[in-house]
């Protein structure tokens, strides 16, 4: 170090770019409130769209809305969705579609990455099995309606494949119309939880893979015995995440099959969009969204709030 | 003037202890060493200085006035980071400004300090990079001149070499010394390593557990330590620190004997020698031991006894070399002898 | 020996290339079909038996440019899009430095009920959103549209911000602190910049989001001042056939292909920012 410049250190001091000791004492009160201020904006904007929304369709489920006139009916849209075989199915529609998309997404995405992770090869192509996630919603429901239905290219080129011998349609019979929902779904979101898969796969410790394989494991046997139990939280996470989207599944309903055949792949969402704007019966859809509210806000105290505090969100 | 005295302090969270019972005063331009291990307390007593931690209990003071609820940009500290912490997305010459900038120093003015703070930390060439293209020693100077450009009244170090090799660490250990004696600023300098401690500080504050175990110049902690954890903290070799018993003004532990001993009465007792003041095969023996293990280092030789269950290290000259199992005697120097209570390990004699 | 193991090893290649293969495959396929819907008259769609040669033709494009408002979806999407994502992040910033950098009595739950509104599903809040709309005179805006976008998006953003707050050395700010900055002078000068990746990321997701969004795009909308290209697909209808699939497909590529780049570019961020900071790639 060189000694320039030694007596500036005196100089500058005397110059005093050094603040006055003690001048600003921030009040207590301003220290603590600051976080809160930070946060402030963005939670009053989600109250706005969660809490005021929220206590409306509260209040409107106890009426019976026809235009701009309401009728105080008490619990009696309540009574009359128990009631209804249509609201029941709806929710079983959900259900039943939506676990065996989530389920057949998950083993589909798992088994790829599982090839996919260890391969640098892959690694330029994988773009390519992101593109079905890429496409708007809307747009992969409508190509899936035209091969399916309107186009019956599905039917064609199962026929030229020998698989069956006239052409099938996709509408008529409850289980394929409903697979034409999932497949839908399937073919969009898979390759969403095969990133997550892939990512949580490279992430764990290769020199615990290495060891394994030193100890004559086979790859099967090291990704079933080790990397499955590790990825846990990931698949834990991704699942949730895909698991609360599908039970929402709206578009593709709304494009692809309005419901039919007979409501069997009416969703809940559909359920309530055609509660309140095809038939506009208001007070009755009110009703719908504040027992799915009532529903979501269970899982979420359950599921999600455990997954909060196991640190991992 | 910047005098710092710390007076009461604690540090709790929740129910666990940081910092207890802290009274210290800095004088002026004094250079500080806290040292001690991980979790010791020290790190978190200097971030209290700062103003980065706020104390439970206590009053910090510097020239006499109270700086409890002064914010840390009100106290005119400046301070250099384990890590360096210089600011990724800005030059060199922009990370060094940034305190001027803040304090609202006039332009022309800024462009002076910071040339001149980096002549001093010799980083004239690198003002126009960013902090990813140094080297870690440059990073280093740069976290230097940072703090050093504004003349602030005190200094704050907290490990600024443990991320430097060995090499490296000693060139720099010159260098800060030089730098703030240059400086005449008041230096509190938080490390574990035993050697920067001696030799960069004027004093050195030794902490452990949250607490102060003994403050003195670098002489007084080497050659009057406190308790056993003073004693065998500085000294590399370690102190040798061996339990025994006084009775009737003679030490007795297996293997060894020492007579004419300044403890009174009859009672369990340390004895702490260092290895440098035990002499093999000179004088008459207090120690007779058999050979565990010979250590050549080029300077000298580290022979190792087992006496009873213990294993006691000794100087010996470069070229002393013995077999393994041998007995061999040693004469500790009586005037470097000390005595430390069982229980409490504080030093009696 | 040796010789077992590297017919193993060659199977297990072969293995891996067949199903990764088969699955590009059936990505792919489909989307290049479409393309081809979408560069052909529109009589060879819907046809007694599908044709898998088709002519080629720029029918399509012609008529979403002059049959339908085009240009209008566009700009519609494009502004309702980056006006939602100005305000998301903007609101997202500062929550995210406070849920990432402060300790104060109330976090636990202020993250957690930001993290819940990601769990809600819009078909709970369309109803009252329509007559909150109807009621301000909103409906049928991109105003509409940009703050609920905004706000179905907000979670998201601020949650991955966080994430990459999180990874910024305490030290930094401890260090500017000391230096003399204030709060607020740390946040813009110090932490944004060092978490950028990680506002474009957030940035990126809730625009993709944005463009995809459906259900209040749907309600909110019903005229070309607020149609967005999502919504205004299930608009390509008319004639005899019902369903214009030729200029859907356009339309469909004309959205893909942006999302399709900017992924690309936020590459490596991407699983980090679809499971909002939990898995990073």
């Amino acid at each position: 170090m060189t000694d320039a410049a030694l007596s500036g250190g005196e100089a500058a001091r005397a110059a005093s770019i050094a603040p006055e000791r003690g001048l600003r004492r921030r009040s207590r009160f301003r220290r603590r409130a600051f976080p809160y201020l930070l946060v402030a904006p963005a939670v009053v904007y989600l109250l706005m769209i969660t809490l005021y929304p929220g206590v409306y369709a509260i209040y409107q489920s106890f009426f019976h809305v026809r235009f701009n006139s309401w009728t105080f009916v008490g619990f009696d849209n309540y009574r009359s969705l128990m009631g209804d075989r249509e609201f029941w199915a709806a929710l079983s529609n959900t259900f039943v579609i939506g676990s065996i998309a989530l389920a057949l997404q998950c083993a589909l995405a798992m088994l790829l990455a599982f090839h996919a992770y260890r391969d640098p090869f892959v690694k330029g192509w994988r773009i390519v099995f992101l593109i079905p996630m890429l496409f708007m919603p809307s747009a992969v429901a409508f190509i899936w309606k035209l091969a399916f239905n309107d186009g019956r290219i599905v039917s064609d080129l199962l026929m030229r494949v020998g698989l069956i011998d006239a052409n099938v349609s996709f509408l008529s019979s409850i289980s394929l119309a409903r697979m034409t929902l999932i497949v839908a779904d399937v073919w969009q979101w898979t390759p969403f939880l095969f990133i997550i898969f892939v990512a949580g796969l490279q992430s764990q410790d290769e020199e615990i893979e290495e060891a394994a394989r030193l100890d004559g494991a086979s790859w099967a046997a090291i990704f079933w015995n080790i990397s499955l139990p590790m990825m846990a939280p990931v698949v834990a996470i991704a699942v949730v995440l895909r698991g609360i989207d599908i039970t929402t599944m709206f578009t593709n309903v709304y494009i692809m099959t309005q419901g039919t055949p007979g409501g069997a792949t009416e969703t809940i969402s559909y359920f309530i969009y055609r509660l309140g704007f095809k038939t506009f019966n208001f007070g009755y859809a009110s009703a719908a969204s504040v027992l799915m509210l009532i529903l979501t806000i269970i899982v979420a105290q359950t599921v999600v709030k455990r997954a909060f505090r196991s640190g991992r969100l | 003037m910047a005098r710092i005295e710390l007076s009461g302090i604690q540090k709790k969270w929740g129910a666990v202890w940081g910092v207890r019972d802290v009274n210290i005063d800095i004088a002026d331009q004094e250079f500080v060493v806290f040292l001690g291990p991980s979790g010791c307390g020290k790190t978190t007593t200097m971030r209290m200085i700062a103003g980065l931690e706020e104390p439970s209990e206590g009053e910090i003071r510097m020239d006499g006035e109270v700086m409890n609820e002064v914010e840390p940009r009100d106290r005119d500290v400046a301070m250099v980071f384990q890590g360096y912490a210089l600011y990724p997305n800005m030059t060199i010459y922009e990370n060094i400004r940034f305190p001027l900038r803040m304090r609202g120093v006039p332009r022309a003015e800024q462009d002076r300090l910071v040339r001149r703070a980096a002549e001093l930390v010799e980083l004239g060439g690198y003002l126009d990079r960013k902090p990813a293209a140094l080297s870690g020693g440059q990073r280093q100077r740069a976290a230097l001149g940072r703090a050093i450009v504004r003349q602030p009244q005190v200094f704050l170090m907290d490990e600024p070499l443990s991320n430097l090799d060995a090499q490296l660490r000693q060139a720099m250990r010159v260098q800060i010394k030089h730098l703030q004696r240059q400086l005449k600023i008041t230096t509190v300098y938080v490390t574990h390593d035993q050697i920067e401690a001696m030799t960069l500080a004027d004093r050195i504050v030794v902490m452990q557990g949250g607490m102060i175990q003994q403050i003195g110049t670098p002489d007084q902690i080497y050659s009057d330590p406190a308790n056993t954890f003073v004693a065998g903290f500085i000294g590399a070799p370690p102190m040798n620190l061996i339990e025994g018993a006084v009775s009737g003004g003679v030490f007795r532990a297996s293997g060894i004997e020492v007579g004419g001993v300044a403890v009174s009465g009859d009672r369990p007792v340390t004895l702490g020698v260092r290895p440098e003041d035990c002499h093999v095969g000179q004088g008459e023996p207090h120690l007779r031991g058999a050979v565990y293990g010979v250590e050549p280092t080029g300077e000298a030789t580290y022979l190792t006894l087992k006496a009873g269950e213990k294993l006691i290290e000794v100087k010996a000259m470069r070229a002393y070399r013995a077999a393994l199992g041998i007995t061999e005697a040693v004469a500790f120097d009586r005037a470097r002898l000390y005595f430390f209570d069982v229980e409490t390990g504080q030093r009696i004699g | 020996m040796a010789e077992v193991r590297r017919r193993r090893k060659r199977e297990s290649r072969v293995l891996r290339y067949v199903v990764l293969g088969g699955w590009a495959l059936f990505c792919l396929a489909p989307v290049l079909w479409f393309l081809s819907i979408g560069l052909r008259p529109r009589t060879e769609i819907i046809t007694p038996q599908p044709i898998y040669l088709p002519t080629f033709s720029l029918d399509a494009w012609r008529m979403i440019w002059s049959d339908w408002p085009m240009g209008a979806y566009l700009r519609n999407s494009v502004l309702a899009i980056a006006g939602s994502v100005v305000i998301s992040v903007s609101l997202a910033i500062p929550a995210a430095y406070s849920l990432s950098r402060y300790r104060y009595r109330f976090r636990e739950d202020i993250g957690f009920y930001i993290l819940s509104t990601r769990m809600m599903a819009p078909a709970i809040v369309a109803i009252p959103i329509f007559f909150l709309f109807r009621n301000m005179g909103l409906l049928d805006t991109i105003w509409a549209l940009m703050l609920i976008y905004a706000a179905i998006n907000l979670s998201l953003v601020t949650w991955i911000i966080r994430s990459y707050m999180l990874d910024i050395p305490p030290e930094l700010e401890d260090a500017a602190r000391t230096d003399g900055a204030s709060d607020l002078r740390i946040l813009w000068e110090i932490i944004i910049p060092a978490c950028l990746p990680g506002i474009i990321t957030a940035a990126v997701i809730a625009a993709i989001f944005a463009i995809n969004e459906f259900l209040f795009t749907l309600l909110i909308a019903s005229t070309s001042s607020a149609y967005t290209m999502s919504v205004a697909l299930a608009n390509f209808t008319g004639g005899s056939d019902g369903v214009i699939y030729n200029a859907i497909a356009l339309v469909a590529f004309i959205a893909f292909v942006p999302v399709f780049l900017v992924v690309v570019a936020i590459q490596k961020h991407l699983s980090r920012g679809l499971t909002m900071g939990a898995v990073k790639g």
